[in-house]
């Protein structure tokens, strides 16, 4: 077990910047997902702790050793690969036992090590086997248990669930999370899906272009996005990102997209009108008005009903809005309908500088880490 | 290519569900008989003609011996030459095969694998032997093996048969090696592995088809060799078979059905060992000759 | 050469699902990492057996050619006696050398005018649905895995005036036995008659595989548009085919500049030099009496010969790759 620290970690690939300085604290024990879209430096972070990739700049420590120039075998870690990388020449039980093959453990020690592992995943009947023989989901769990061996500090993960089809992965995702709270080992995952580090993660770090966005724990994130990236990127269906500015209204300040449409702002937040602003509102905060009084009619474009619930794509003038309903929707597109949306659930922010405007007077700075020098 | 050269599911063929008519059956299976009859009448003349007594063969040379004269064969295999010839083959090309292996894996390895300075450099020089006959070098070849006092032995013959060998063997295990997954190493790597290591535990075990073809490979072209042993051996106890073959045609050269026991008993082992090996022979041959 | 290889073969028995993983940097299985240790281990204990083998018996050799080629050398003691460039101007006064690459000269032809249709020809037929093929192709590429020493020897039996089955041949049709071997104005077809014999087999797989490579659908498309078997012939198996047709020719050219042992057991190189190939001259005049400088001259024209034909090569037909 051991915690992790980042100090202005970065990376080039030549002169070109992947990783602009990143700090990041994990705790011992914790269980961090680095999410972001593709190409966001994600991979290539997890590939440092790893020692996969070298360290340009900056300082990583692992349970407080710095192994900005240990081999990967000396920073006790293990890693479960996107492809789950097992030796195809080996079985199951030779492929969970090969790092203490390599570091010349008694056989004793092998053997309980792996019946251990085997145990844990559920493994013990499939450990003759070889890689081929076994499906995706049994592949994954083997890759999991090379790692369980190793009894490792930290356990890195890179996008371990890509290549399972959509049920396994869901399969899969709540066995990582008892394996993680059975374990209780540090362990970084790094995802691109964030219905995965919603529903895995006790801290996400979001992360694009090189940079960290935010983090936070899930429900943080969700609740107050830090920026235009963040609200964009957590959340499914995305969160609706309107862009306008303040006018004065009839019950005080509101908000006036570029569309025209007008929509509810919440109360005291000292906004002037004039201001431009993103109007953010997550698709299942709007409602359907059950009255006439609504806050905004929008025209219905496409309507896709899941059962639990509707999915409607509406314009708003030249906008698109998206809701998510319980109600069952049975108007036709073209047809109008008439929305509330409760200002106290809105997210608003500066169009400049894609930051979050908080309740408490948009004084707040950005929770961004690490700005670039 | 092991199992899609000989599988009879091929075939750019008109009518590939349809079966070919009367009139182009014919025409098929008359020429592929034609053919194959040009290609087997003269070997199986040879084997017939180890049968027969020398008068038989000059009135009868096709058909079957008018007495089957087992001698001429048993004479030959009761003889100690016979035999020696083929273990002297047969050593020649068991230790070209290890070396070849051996010094090309661990070459093509480091090519593959490992990122260095001049690396595309050494794999166009290694490359620039398969360009070039042995013959070109044949005379300054045997000057150095005679300088490093290696005439006359077996170490004198596999060396250079080693050398030549490399280009090609080097170039097909470097292209299998690149192949492996990358993840494969990280993973190894992750697991406590270096190069070495990866190399013995996981390139290796994996390599076995690619083994086998360059081992093929080098087996074949050291078994049939010629002008190697010819340049560099003296003594009669050390020939392969081959030149073994040419001075017992010399001895007997009139006696044809003794030249033509001999021969049949010589090629027998590399007929019996091709039609129990085929699909890997042909596989490994074209695979290696089509780098070559 | 190595794209030629991937015609062929296309290893990818080690991924353990179907795909090959994206690699992130193209060559290296792991990165620039000076993590890794073991890096200069594996460059130190790994790449010198193939290097020093490769060098001391193939490059330097061949560079030493060069340099003894300008001696009168009989392999003693050091090379002394420079001679410029006059075994060359000997090697082409030679009227056997001459001989010699004009005969290399006609190998190349035959190969490619006749073995290599006759092996296109050979591996469609084979490539049929129909019963024995897999016999077949065996029998004709039988002749390939038999040595070259083997089949010169069978084939002097063949051709023999006397106990052979030309003669009966001859015989039975009632002419003069002939002694083909022995005549010099036919011995050098003779021995084109048993390269093809040889070798037609090897280039037949070649073409099998070739064909293998060859989308089946694309002729189904084509008889949906109503091509004749000649059409399809024409327009989609030729020019699908001509890398393996490139692949084919380099090799009869290769190989036919080096052949040297089947022509020792059927001729020699004789009657009177007219079966000579350039490395039976190497040997015959060369290696049988140890004129160094003068076999290495041979060497060098004949180094020389590969190095124009492989780059001519490369001009003709890779420029399209």
């Amino acid at each position: 077990m051991a915690s992790i620290a980042l100090h202005d970690v970065r990376k080039f690939f030549g002169h070109h910047p992947v990783l602009h300085g990143i700090s990041l604290d994990i705790r011992d024990g914790e269980f961090v997902i680095l999410v972001g879209p593709s190409g966001c430096g994600k991979s290539t972070l997890l590939r440092m702790l790893a020692g996969l990739e070298d360290v340009s700049e900056g300082e990583i420590s692992i349970g407080g050793r710095v192994v900005n120039d240990m081999a990967p075998k000396e920073r006790d870690i293990a890693m479960v690969f996107q492809n789950y990388a097992l030796y195809p020449h080996m079985t199951v039980a030779e492929n969970m036992a090969f790092s203490l093959r390599l570091a010349g453990a008694p056989k004793a020690q092998k053997d309980a090590a792996v019946a251990r592992a085997a145990e844990i995943l559920g493994l013990a009947h499939l450990l003759d086997r070889y890689p081929r023989e076994l499906s995706g989901g049994q592949r994954q769990r083997v890759a999991m248990g090379r790692a369980i061996v190793r009894d490792p500090a930290v356990f890195l993960f890179d996008e371990p669930l890509s290549n399972l089809d959509a049920k396994l992965r869901v399969a899969m995702r709540t066995e990582i999370k008892a394996l993680h709270q059975r374990l209780k080992t540090t362990m970084v995952y790094v995802t691109h899906d964030q219905i995965e580090a919603m529903t895995m993660a006790d801290r996400i770090v979001v992360m694009n272009g090189g940079r960290v966005e935010q983090v936070g724990r899930p429900l943080d994130l969700y609740d107050k996005p830090a920026n235009l990236f963040v609200a964009a990127f957590i959340g499914s269906p995305a969160m609706n990102l309107l862009h306008g500015e303040a006018v004065a209204g009839p019950n005080g300040v509101a908000f006036r997209a570029k569309g025209g449409g007008v929509l509810p702002l919440p109360a005291g937040r000292g906004i002037q009108p004039g201001t431009p602003l993103v109007y953010g509102v997550r698709p299942e905060h709007i409602e359907l008005a059950a009255s006439a009084a609504c806050d905004a009619e929008a025209q219905i474009a496409v309507v896709e009903p899941t059962g639990s619930e509707t999915q409607v794509f509406m314009t708003l003038g030249p906008d698109s809005l998206v809701g998510v309903f319980r109600e069952r929707v049975a108007d036709e597109p073209g047809s109008r309908l008439r929305l509330r949306i409760d200002p106290a659930r809105i997210h608003l922010f500066e169009p400049a500088s894609g930051a979050r405007i908080d309740a408490a007077a948009a004084s707040t700075p950005p929770i961004r880490e690490a700005e670039p020098a | 290519m092991t199992d899609t050269t000989l599988s009879l599911k091929t075939g750019p063929a008109r009518g590939r569900r349809r079966r070919p008519g009367f009139v182009a059956m014919l025409y098929l299976y008359g020429s592929l008989f034609i053919v194959a009859a040009i290609v087997l009448v003269p070997l199986l003349t040879t084997a017939l003609g180890g049968f027969k007594t020398l008068g038989d063969l000059r009135v009868n040379p096709f058909g079957l011996p008018g007495e089957w004269q087992w001698s001429n064969y048993w004479d030959i295999l009761s003889g100690a030459r016979y035999w020696q010839m083929l273990g002297n083959s047969l050593l020649i090309a068991s230790m070209t095969v290890v070396l070849t292996v051996a010094v090309a894996a661990m070459a093509a390895f480091a090519l593959a694998h490992v990122r260095f300075f001049g690396s595309a450099f050494l794999m166009n020089y290694f490359l620039v032997g398969l360009m070039f006959p042995i013959a070109t070098a044949i005379l300054p070849l045997f000057i150095r093996i005679r300088d490093l006092g290696l005439l006359d032995t077996y170490l004198g013959v596999v060396l250079p048969q080693v050398a030549f060998g490399l280009g090609m063997a080097i170039l097909l295990f470097r292209n299998f090696f690149r192949n492996v997954p990358k993840e494969l190493f990280e993973a190894a790597l992750v697991d406590g592995s270096g190069y070495i290591r990866f190399f013995w535990f996981v390139t290796l075990p994996l390599s076995r088809p690619i083994l086998a073809t360059v081992a093929i490979v080098a087996f074949v072209n050291s078994w049939n060799n010629y002008i190697m042993p010819l340049i560099m051996l003296n003594s009669q106890d050390k020939y392969p078979w081959p030149l073994g073959i040419m001075i017992y045609q010399g001895e007997f050269s009139t006696d044809w059905q003794l030249v033509l026991a001999f021969i049949t008993l010589t090629i027998l082992p590399t007929v019996i060992v091709f039609f129990a090996a085929q699909k890997h022979i042909v596989a490994g041959l074209t695979a290696g000759a089509v780098k070559g | 050469m190595s794209d030629a290889a991937g015609i062929i073969e296309r290893p990818s028995p080690v991924a353990s699902r179907g795909r090959a993983p994206s690699r992130r940097r193209a060559g290296a299985v792991g990165g620039h990492h000076r993590n890794i240790g073991g890096v200069w281990p594996v460059l130190v204990l790994f790449l010198p057996p193939a290097l020093v083998l490769f060098t001391l018996f193939v490059i330097l050799p061949m560079g030493e050619a060069a340099w003894y080629s300008l001696f009168d050398w009989s392999g003693y003691g050091a090379p002394e006696d420079f001679v410029g460039l006059k075994n060359f101007e000997t090697l082409w006064r030679n009227g056997a050398f001459r001989t010699a690459l004009t005969n290399n000269g006609l190998i190349i032809l035959v190969s490619l005018a006749l073995q290599l249709p006759l092996a296109l020809w050979l591996a469609t037929l084979v490539s049929h649905r129909i019963p024995g093929t897999t016999a077949f192709r065996l029998v004709f590429f039988l002749p390939y895995v038999l040595a070259d020493v083997a089949a010169g020897l069978i084939w002097r039996f063949i051709y023999d005036g006397d106990y052979g089955l030309v003669a009966s041949l001859a015989s039975l049709v009632g002419i003069a036995t002939p002694y083909v071997l022995a005549d010099r104005d036919y011995a050098i077809y003779a021995v084109l008659a048993v390269v093809v014999w040889k070798y037609f087999g090897f280039h037949m797989m070649l073409f099998i595989a070739g064909l293998q490579s060859i989308d089946k659908s694309l002729y189904e498309a084509a008889d949906l548009d109503g091509a004749t078997p000649w059409q399809k012939f024409r327009t989609i198996t030729l020019p699908l085919l001509s890398p393996t047709i490139r692949l084919s020719v380099f090799f009869s050219v290769i190989g036919s500049l080096q052949l040297f042992d089947m022509i020792m057991p059927l001729t020699g190189g004789g009657p009177s030099n007219s079966t000579q190939t350039m490395v039976t001259f190497l040997y015959t005049y060369g290696v049988t009496r140890m004129k160094v400088g003068f076999g290495s001259a041979i060497g060098v024209v004949l180094f020389l010969i590969c190095v124009t034909l492989a780059f001519s090569y490369r001009r003709i037909f890779m420029r399209h790759d």
